[in-house]
């Protein structure tokens, strides 16, 4: 019997490029574990079941090369259109003329993997440690083993952030990949915004395999928001993962607009009572996109509550995913989560694939799940062109309606204006009857 | 002139031959009530008249103000300054009342190229109205129609009337889910917009939303035709002898 060849892991010759690229003789050590952790659960296939609405297999035949260049002009209406500070990574790695961080007080430091000496990695060594034990997330490995930078914020204990802080990550390039990584530590009682908006270049076509992890502290409370705007023939795939303690309130929403194929999955873990946690988000799809939202929200503790509100509206033939995981501890007795997920499809084409899992093990807990999908009523236009709005306008008018119901969940009311203004840009652009 | 004229129209929905060759005359500041057993083509008539999709003309015209209908599209009629109160409201989510009621006026002031109206004195304007309707400024706040009372959304559909200040409006069962003090409240409300340069078509089941607003003709629509029509008197006939004259076998 012929014997077959061994499979390459898809990126796997990257690595080996990555380790004498930027960051020295640490990372080699941290890349060699991570990919030996990637080796063991490989690259996620159509049998893995949290990939099976979602497949890879484009950006794993695609020939990709590590981004060398890390300076790019902002594409500024990309961004999601907020006057704050702000922290610019360039394919994966900070870019500090760019950045703007003057106007941060003394309350929030930022330290780049590129600027200290290796004794001063131990820290984000225990970090990236304790990353890799959370098991079956190969691409957060493969982001590990080829990481040209990463950054860390931390909130220093009790402080509150006035300003917002806007951490804007730029693919520039073709043909290439990056590992943008962001560690936030906010500390006990801290309060911080920060907004992440992904762009790109224009025609730039890239893979973006973002992760970002935070530790929430008690009472800290923390807002963060995302706007997914990637160049339109790019790939973005990112995992944020948050630990919260007692008391801590996370509010997070994902705007998901951009990127050919993306991939935004948030997994939060409630260590803590008491804390409350929201994972939210709206995505609009036109042309071929596939768009995907999985959340995992692990109830650990007693007596914190978590929400959830996605809405998505789909044209042409884009295709939405949502996957929503609730899982309770028997410890977590009087839980309360709330996960709702809506898509309105405008097309014939349009589709939308959607998997709730509550995996409940205590007996005292208020779970409610609720999925719709649905579109756009003729009825409802004419009521609208009935009374002198024209069809165009009432179409917008009626999405934008839709979609800023999910919006509306944002807890910082300038970010979700802003993230309102992105949603009617693209509404303008995007939304023409064929 | 007539400010309506409607000349042997035929229409289809749905591939299905509704109305059957329709004549009426409007003329300006009349009001003409259509009665008619239920399924004979009155709503039809008037989503017709308002330019609904789906409703296909296939023999006949419509003027109004002297203007080619037919070809307009549903914003533009209205914007001509036709009206339809809807017999069934339908909820608009995530879209303000005043929101609503702003954009549609503003979109009549656009059609006619005249400057968008100030924010603040809308507001005001929006206000006296709905004052007469006894409409809270909180339902103005609220999702149009989303969650409203059958009766609430037709005190809506007045109060959208009573602010774009149609030509010619078109009642659909405005009175059908009303009480009695609601009834009264929008005849009143109607009363008020009665001009000699705005004309009504109402149309209803019962006589008694005709004692509130006086129509000067009543016809009866039955099988996609008038059938016949008459003064006010006509109403009051058929409230004591029903549509069996209209009966397909009678026709
Ligand atoms: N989409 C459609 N396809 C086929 N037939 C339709 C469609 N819509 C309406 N009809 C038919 O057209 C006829 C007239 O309906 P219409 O709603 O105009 O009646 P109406 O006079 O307003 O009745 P009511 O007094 O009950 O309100 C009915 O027989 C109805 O079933
Ligand atoms: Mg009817």
């Amino acid at each position: 019997m012929a014997l077959q060849p061994v499979a390459k892991l898809p990126f796997e010759g990257l690595i080996a490029d990555a380790r004498s690229h930027k960051l020295g003789k640490w990372h080699s050590k941290l890349s060699e574990r991570a990919l030996e952790q990637y080796a063991e659960i490989g690259w996620p296939g159509p049998k893995t079941e949290s990939w099976k609405y979602t497949s890879l297999n484009k950006i794993a035949s695609g020939t990709f090369s590590l981004a060398r260049e890390y300076s790019a002009i902002v594409p500024e209406d990309m961004i999601m259109p907020l006057t704050c500070p702000r922290l610019v990574l360039v394919n994966g790695v900070l870019n500090k003329e760019l950045s703007n961080l003057e106007q941060l007080i003394g309350n929030l430091s930022i330290t780049s993997l590129v600027d200290i000496e290796d004794h001063q990695k131990t820290f984000f060594d225990d970090l990236f440690k304790s990353e890799e034990s959370k098991g079956d997330l190969p691409l957060t490995y493969l982001n590990t083993a080829i990481l040209s930078d990463a950054v860390m914020l931390e909130i220093t204990e009790g402080s509150k952030c006035e300003l917002p802080l806007h951490i804007i990550s730029i693919g520039s390039g073709n043909g290439i990949t990056f590992a943008p990584r962001l560690i936030v530590n906010v500390g006990i009682g801290a309060k911080v915004d920060f907004i992440e908006s992904h762009v790109g270049c224009s025609d730039s076509v890239y893979f973006s395999n973002s992760v970002t992890q935070l530790y929430l502290g008690d009472n800290s409370e923390v807002g963060h928001y995302k706007l997914q705007n990637d160049s339109r023939d790019s790939s973005h795939i990112s995992l944020t993962r948050a630990v919260i303690d007692d008391g801590a309130s996370y509010d997070n929403f994902t705007m998901s607009v951009g990127a050919k194929l993306s991939r935004n999955e948030v997994r939060a873990h409630l260590k803590g009572s008491g804390v409350e946690c929201c994972i939210n988000g709206a995505y609009l799809g036109a042309a071929d996109q596939h768009i995907d939202n999985t959340t995992f929200i692990e109830h650990q503790a007693e007596g914190s509550s978590s929400r959830e509100v996605f809405k998505g509206v789909l044209d042409d033939t884009a295709r939405g995913v949502f996957q929503g995981k609730i899982l309770v501890h028997p410890e977590a007795q009087k839980t309360d989560g709330y996960q709702m997920n809506r898509a309105m499809l405008l097309s014939d084409k349009a589709e939308i694939d959607s998997k709730p899992e509550l995996e409940i093990y205590a007996d005292d807990v208020r779970c409610s799940h609720g999925a719709t999908v649905g579109e756009l009523e003729d009825e409802l236009i004419f009521y609208l062109c009935a009374r002198g709005i024209d069809r165009e306008s009432a179409r917008r008018m009626l999405i934008g309606a839709y979609i800023s119901d999910a919006i509306d969940e944002v807890k910082n009311i300038d970010i979700r204006s802003s993230i309102q203004s992105v949603a009617e840009n693209w509404l303008k652009q995007n939304l023409y009857e064929k | 002139m007539s400010l309506l004229s409607i000349r042997d129209l035929h229409a289809t929905v749905g591939g299905n031959e509704i109305l059957k060759g329709i004549n009426l005359e409007i003329g300006p500041g009349e009001i003409h009530a259509v009665m008619g057993p239920n399924g004979s083509g009155k709503s039809t008539l008037s989503y017709v008249l308002a330019g609904r999709e789906g409703y296909e003309v296939t023999r006949g015209t419509i003027a109004f103000k002297g203007k080619d209908l037919i070809d307009l599209a549903a914003d533009e009629r209205a914007n001509e300054g036709v009206f339809l109160a809807f017999q069934y409201p339908v909820e608009v989510p995530g879209v303000v009342g005043m929101t609503f009621l702003r954009e549609a006026y503003n979109a009549k002031l656009r059609y006619l190229g005249k400057q968008e109206i100030d924010a603040m004195e809308f507001l005001k304007f929006v206000r006296s109205r709905a004052k007469t309707l006894n409409m809270s400024d909180d339902m103005l706040k609220r999702a149009v129609n989303v969650g409203f009372s059958g009766g609430e959304k037709k005190r809506n559909e007045i109060l959208q009337m009573a602010v774009l200040e149609p030509d010619l409006a078109i009642l659909d069962e405005t009175d059908s889910g009303l009480d009695i003090d609601a009834l009264k409240l929008v005849s009143d409300g109607v009363n008020e917009l009665r001009s000699e340069n705005r004309s009504m078509l109402i149309i209803t089941h019962y006589q008694r939303l005709l004692n509130y607003i006086q129509p000067d003709h009543v016809h009866v629509l039955a099988h996609g035709k008038i059938q016949r029509s008459g003064g006010k008197e006509l109403a009051l006939e058929l409230e004591a002898k029903g549509y069996a004259e209209f009966s397909e076998e009678a026709a």
